[in-house]
């Protein structure tokens, strides 16, 4: 069935069609076609500097930063061109959200590390706001531990807590897909363990496409697994199919751990 | 190896390591020496001053520091008109600057194109290089007519008649006076302001700022919500420091402040400040109360560059204290 949804198009959250990405003159992507599922994990492996942080990057469009960085093709969500100029970046960020390789909680309390968010798109009451906040803390299983501390600084708490409070704000917007950049590089194995049990219950609520270093992650927690090298994506496929029976040489190479 | 070889090999060793204990030692006191003549010169420029000061400090008392008097004449002296002009052109300096600076700030480290940036860092750092006599004399012979030619009038028509501010536009535009010396205070502190607080913007690392743009915010955003509170520390510093070298600016004060020895409501009206006050007054102080006077004076200014340091750090000990960092 998996196949099918992604060919058609159907039930696909991002269809990425042609897509191209450059850093000045280097051509960080070539051509990279795939459909990220509605509602599934999608993981994105290959060895340092294959491109796929920079693909990730293109979803939330978060290389407009940056000068000289550019993308071409199409990325379709609700069947409108992300890419395209007239696109309003901050309510694309507001649905795709993102975390990233090293916990950056912001300069603030961990109830307004919630809340900022939030209030830049919805206005609330303050008890409406309080429940957002518990829900997100629940959401990213940290409102036990964080509950009674919430006038704290987010910067006082472990790294593995930071990292969770990192994913409660993302959730907390409401996005639709959740954009995770090595989430787990910079914990322990106890953290990333919390994490990646957060990352398997939240699929049912949000799309989710994850870059990891780590090929066993990406065996556990993901649906679907791409394969990328030098800028090209050379398999996609269900997670099973990936690692059981890969298509390629080289994701077979890669996954049997003979390079990268 | 004979025995005497190696006694000997570890007799040089143990004189090696003694030398090298005499010279770290030796370093240590040397720079231990340095740290305290600075100790030691702050200690000595407040006693010297308190001690030149005493006449005029004995004679008036404390009421030195509010009374509006400053008659060589009648050899009376009260300094409140020189603290007046002081803080009034610093405070307006600032109220200036910062928002100017910050802007020149947020625009270099978010939005200027990468080749316009070293340029533009670059004047903002020639622009503190200029001397400030250099300042003192363009203000006085081309900022100043211009001022009262084209700003004055207009800014008196709009604001002349309403209440309570109307008297600070008040009284005839000669272009020197209170409001064009902070102007060019402002013009002097900007580029201390705001290079302080691009260099301390770029210290804020791009993956926070990356996670702030990711959940939407604008770059306005971004610096009022983000940036500005993780570089708190640093701002409130760089202001502190145009700050200071606002209040004891002398040589471009001199020129376009006035130098009349009172207090008047109107921001066109001359005024003096306690810098400007010595540079003028020195020169042909007669010995006695008015050069005690004027030392008063210089111990006052001291102690107000003083009290905005200590209350600098209170205001960066008490936000860190309330943020939990």
């Amino acid at each position: 069935m998996s196949d099918q949804a992604m060919q058609t198009g159907e039930n696909s959250a991002l269809q990425i069609r042609n897509l191209d990405f450059f850093y000045g003159d280097f051509k960080g992507l070539k051509n990279v076609n795939l459909d990220i599922a509605h509602k599934k994990v999608t993981a994105f492996i290959g060895p340092s500097g294959c491109g796929k942080s920079t693909l990730l990057r293109t979803f939330n469009r978060m290389y407009d930063l940056y000068p000289g960085q550019r993308a071409e093709g199409q990325i379709l969500f609700h069947g409108k061109n992300l890419l395209d100029k007239g696109q309003d970046v901050n309510l694309v960020r507001a649905k795709i959200g993102m975390v990233f390789q090293k916990p950056t909680p912001f300069p603030m309390t961990i109830y307004e590390n919630i809340a900022f968010g939030v209030r830049l798109y919805e206005r609330m009451s303050k008890s409406a706001m309080d429940d957002r906040v518990e829900w997100a803390l629940k959401k990213a299983a940290l409102w036990g531990e964080v509950k009674d501390k919430l006038q704290q600084s987010g910067l006082s708490l472990s790294g593995g807590q930071q990292q969770r409070l990192c994913i409660a704000r993302a959730v907390a917007v409401k996005p639709e897909i959740v954009l995770l950049d090595e989430p787990t590089s910079a914990l322990d194995p106890i953290s990333t363990a919390k994490i990646e049990e957060l990352i398997n219950e939240l699929k049912s609520d949000y799309t989710i496409a994850i870059v990891t270093h780590n090929m066993q992650q990406a065996a556990r927690i993901s649906d679907f697994t791409a394969f990328m090298y030098l800028g090209e994506l050379i398999e996609f496929n269900e997670t099973s199919t990936i690692f059981m029976r890969p298509g390629k040489k080289q994701t077979e190479d890669y996954i049997t751990g003979r390079f990268g | 190896m004979s025995d005497s070889s190696v006694s000997a090999g570890i007799d040089q060793h143990a004189r090696q390591v003694r030398k090298f204990r005499l010279q770290d030692r030796l370093f240590h006191h040397s720079t231990q020496l340095f740290a305290f003549v600075v100790l030691a010169t702050l200690v000595g420029i407040l006693v010297s001053l308190t001690i030149e000061a005493w006449p005029s400090l004995k004679e008036f008392g404390p009421s030195f520091l509010w009374t509006n008097v400053w008659s060589v004449p009648d050899d009376e002296y009260g300094a409140l008109a020189a603290i007046y002009g002081t803080v009034v052109t610093s405070v307006l300096a600032l109220l200036i600057a910062v928002p100017i600076s910050f802007g020149i700030a947020l625009f270099l480290t978010e939005n200027c194109p990468v080749w316009l940036r070293r340029p533009l860092g670059t004047a903002i750092e020639l622009l503190a290089g200029i001397p400030s006599i250099v300042y003192g004399i363009w203000g006085l012979f081309i900022f100043a007519p211009l001022f009262a030619d084209y700003i004055q009038p207009p800014l008196q028509a709009l604001l002349g008649d309403v209440p309570v501010i109307g008297g600070w536009f008040s009284g005839p535009p000669i272009g020197v006076g209170i409001l064009t010396a902070s102007i060019v205070l402002a013009m002097m502190v900007i580029p201390f302001i705001a290079s302080v607080m691009r260099d301390v913007f770029e210290t804020v690392p791009h993956v926070l700022k990356e996670s702030a743009y990711g959940m939407g915010c604008t770059t306005w955003e971004v610096m009022r919500n983000i940036v500005l509170p993780y570089t708190r520390v640093g701002v409130i510093g760089g202001i502190m420091l145009g700050l200071g070298r606002a209040l004891g600016e002398t040589m471009a004060v001199t020129f376009v402040i006035g130098n009349a020895n009172r207090i008047n409501n109107s921001l066109f009206a001359p005024g003096t400040s306690i810098a400007s006050t010595l540079a003028n007054e020195f020169g042909e102080a007669d010995p006695g109360l008015h050069i005690a006077s004027l030392f008063a004076l210089g111990l006052v200014l001291f102690i107000i560059t003083f009290v905005v340091l200590a209350i600098s750090r209170w205001l960066i000990s008490r936000s860190m204290g309330s943020e939990g960092l």
